[in-house]
């Protein structure tokens, strides 16, 4: 468990992303649909940015790539308003890029989450 | 530079106490501040700290959604996090292989656990459109425990795994006891 692994600052700044989303109602002035997305997603986003910081559980910055492409979609799907549009899809796209950086591995895992599907033979 | 208590494979021990105590330390953080705000729900102290959101914590911890259970949420919460910091301290340095079911039960409790916990906290803003300080401070407590602690179930899990690719029964493997794992082919 090394806290400061690589990548780790494309996961705070999806991090930070996400609780922005949280706060961006309340900033920026609108409501729903928009802001039931943002305020869903982002504490969502948040947290699996925090989690993939560890080399173990690095995988889970997928969500964070399901979760960029949700906000560039969403806007479209729920309707949201001009401002809520274009905060939604620089969010998306910037936490989806992000969450492409996969950084360095430097321990070993015994095979990781993958030797347990793994059949013997 | 692998230790010698280290899972074959993995170039750490995740059962040391060097990886387990800040967990630990967290939960013991988490039980705090759950038992707070169970205080507050049920009376004892009359009023909750809250520095940023006017009578949000307030709004929260009263509502109804927060006594939709026979107890307060708040105190489920606080025994998830004892639940969280007995099963993380119980067990020596080699538990991920003498004591699987307890790392195990520990990985289940941080995890999947931790996450409705943090999904109850989600549900707030979007139902009563009210924020409160220490229910996020909590919920942050648990996103943190989540990375640091599957290693070790992970650990567990491939123990389990090898051990049943033996010829082992996965039953009596999970309870563990064995020190030395036997020798196998890889």
């Amino acid at each position: 468990m090394k806290i400061f692994t690589s990548g780790a600052w494309a996961r705070l700044l999806n991090a930070g992303l996400g609780v922005w989303l949280m706060a961006a109602p309340a900033v920026l002035g609108y409501g729903a649909p928009a802001s039931t997305s943002d305020r869903l997603v982002g504490p969502i986003a948040a947290s699996f940015a925090i989690i993939a910081i560890w080399e173990a559980t690095r995988a889970v910055r997928r969500v964070n790539s399901a979760a960029g492409v949700w906000l560039v979609i969403a806007p479209f799907l729920l309707g949201f308003g001009r401002t809520a549009m274009i905060n939604s899809m620089l969010v998306g796209i910037s936490m989806l890029i992000l969450s492409r950086v996969r950084g360095e591995v430097s321990g070993s895992y015994g095979g990781g989450w993958r030797a347990l599907w793994r059949r013997a033979d | 530079m692998a230790d010698d208590e280290a899972p074959p494979g993995w170039s750490y021990n995740p059962s040391s106490w060097g990886q387990r105590i800040p967990i630990v330390g967290l939960a013991v953080v988490g039980v705090a501040i759950a038992t707070y705000l169970t205080l507050f729900q049920v009376g004892v102290i009359a009023s909750v700290w809250e520095p940023f959101f006017g009578d949000g914590s307030r709004t929260i911890l009263n509502s109804r959604i927060s006594r939709l259970l026979p107890i307060p949420d708040a105190a489920l919460g606080a025994l998830g996090y004892l639940a969280d910091a007995v099963t993380g301290a119980i067990g020596g340095k080699k538990r991920w292989k003498t004591m699987p079911w307890i790392v195990i039960v520990f990985g289940l409790a941080v995890g999947p656990l931790g996450g409705i916990s943090i999904l109850l906290v989600i549900s707030q803003p979007i139902l009563l459109n009210a924020w409160c300080t220490l229910c996020l401070a909590s919920a942050v407590v648990s996103v943190l425990m989540i990375g640091p602690a599957m290693d070790e179930m992970l650990a567990s899990l491939q123990y389990v795994k090898r051990q049943r690719d033996l010829g082992r029964s996965a039953w009596s493997v999970l309870w563990g006891g064995d020190d030395a794992e036997p020798a196998m082919a890889t």
